[in-house]
């Protein structure tokens, strides 16, 4: 009895394990930040949530189509209100497991003069993208994404000037505070 | 003993009703008061019995089983809903700021 039980949590934990595609390592920033989103929605709470997504709001219906064909998604993302919170070794813990031939990285930015990173990588298993991993870190921000699963760059990226809020804009040095 | 307290003794004494007297009581009653088996006091609906008592226990617990799982897993959705939303909106922003830079930059 003890031992199914304890194979039925292990293939659980197996299973978020697997579904998640890179460790994120970030526990310790949760303490230095002001403001964090964890989300781990993998398997039945996923397609549970997009049950709930209402088809009629042009928002939701996108995400639910998008989730349509993912495994789950996974967010880390803190907000700080001093810089220098992250490293440069948080930076390369997420960046050094994105490594070919699993992952091919198809953008990334940085601006010395904002401090700002920002890389996205796809996995690939043939020609068929399986998912996709965004690092981005700002000054005061740092953000971690995984997306298992095959999804329209160019429909995400629509989302995000979507859900009520203005489409995120580089800062300028007259926004700076 | 005068004659006030002789009066008062004959009007007081005990005197047996006549014969007839129950009988006309119990007519004149009759249709007025209702029989035992259905008198006032009895509820309207028969109180069920044990059985079904433990029957109707027995539904009320599953009932209340099925609608708080109900409740419990339409809070879980729509939590993961708001959870979905918002790892969305997260991913899409960093993703929507990226090539607003980028555009930037191939201007």
């Amino acid at each position: 009895m003890k031992l199914a039980r304890a194979l039925t949590l292990a293939a659980a934990a197996s299973a978020v394990l697997f579904a998640q595609q890179f460790k994120f390592n970030l526990d310790h920033l949760a303490a230095k930040a002001s403001d964090t989103v964890d989300v781990s929605l993998s398997g039945p709470l996923l397609q549970l949530g997009a049950r709930f997504l209402d088809s009629h709001d042009p928002d939701e219906a996108k995400v639910k189509k998008m989730i349509a064909g993912i495994e789950g998604i996974y967010v880390r993302h803190f907000e700080f209100k001093q810089e220098g919170a992250w490293t440069a070794g948080d930076l390369e813990g997420v960046r050094s497991q994105l490594k070919a031939p699993d992952w091919q990285r198809i953008v990334g930015w940085k601006s010395a003069e904002d401090g700002e990173t920002a890389e996205v990588y796809l996995r690939l298993e043939g020609s068929k993208m399986t998912g996709v991993a965004i690092l981005a870190a700002q000054p005061k921000a740092f953000t971690v994404v995984n997306i298992a699963g095959p999804v329209d760059l160019d429909a995400l990226s629509q989302l995000g000037g979507h859900f009520g809020v203005p489409k995120v804009k580089p800062d300028t040095p007259k926004q700076k505070k | 003993m005068d004659w006030l307290e002789q009066e008062l003794k004959s009007a007081l004494a005990r005197k047996e009703p006549p014969p007839e007297f129950a009988e006309g009581v119990a007519k004149a009653l009759d249709g007025v008061l209702p029989d035992a088996a259905s008198g006032p006091r009895r509820n309207l609906v028969a109180w069920p019995s044990r059985t079904a008592r433990r029957w109707l226990a027995a539904a009320a617990a599953i009932l209340l089983m099925v609608g708080g799982g109900a409740g419990y897993r339409w809070h879980q959705g729509v939590e993961a809903k708001r959870q979905v939303m918002l790892a969305f909106h997260i991913a899409g922003g960093r993703l929507n700021h990226l090539r607003t830079h980028l555009k930037e930059v191939s201007q």
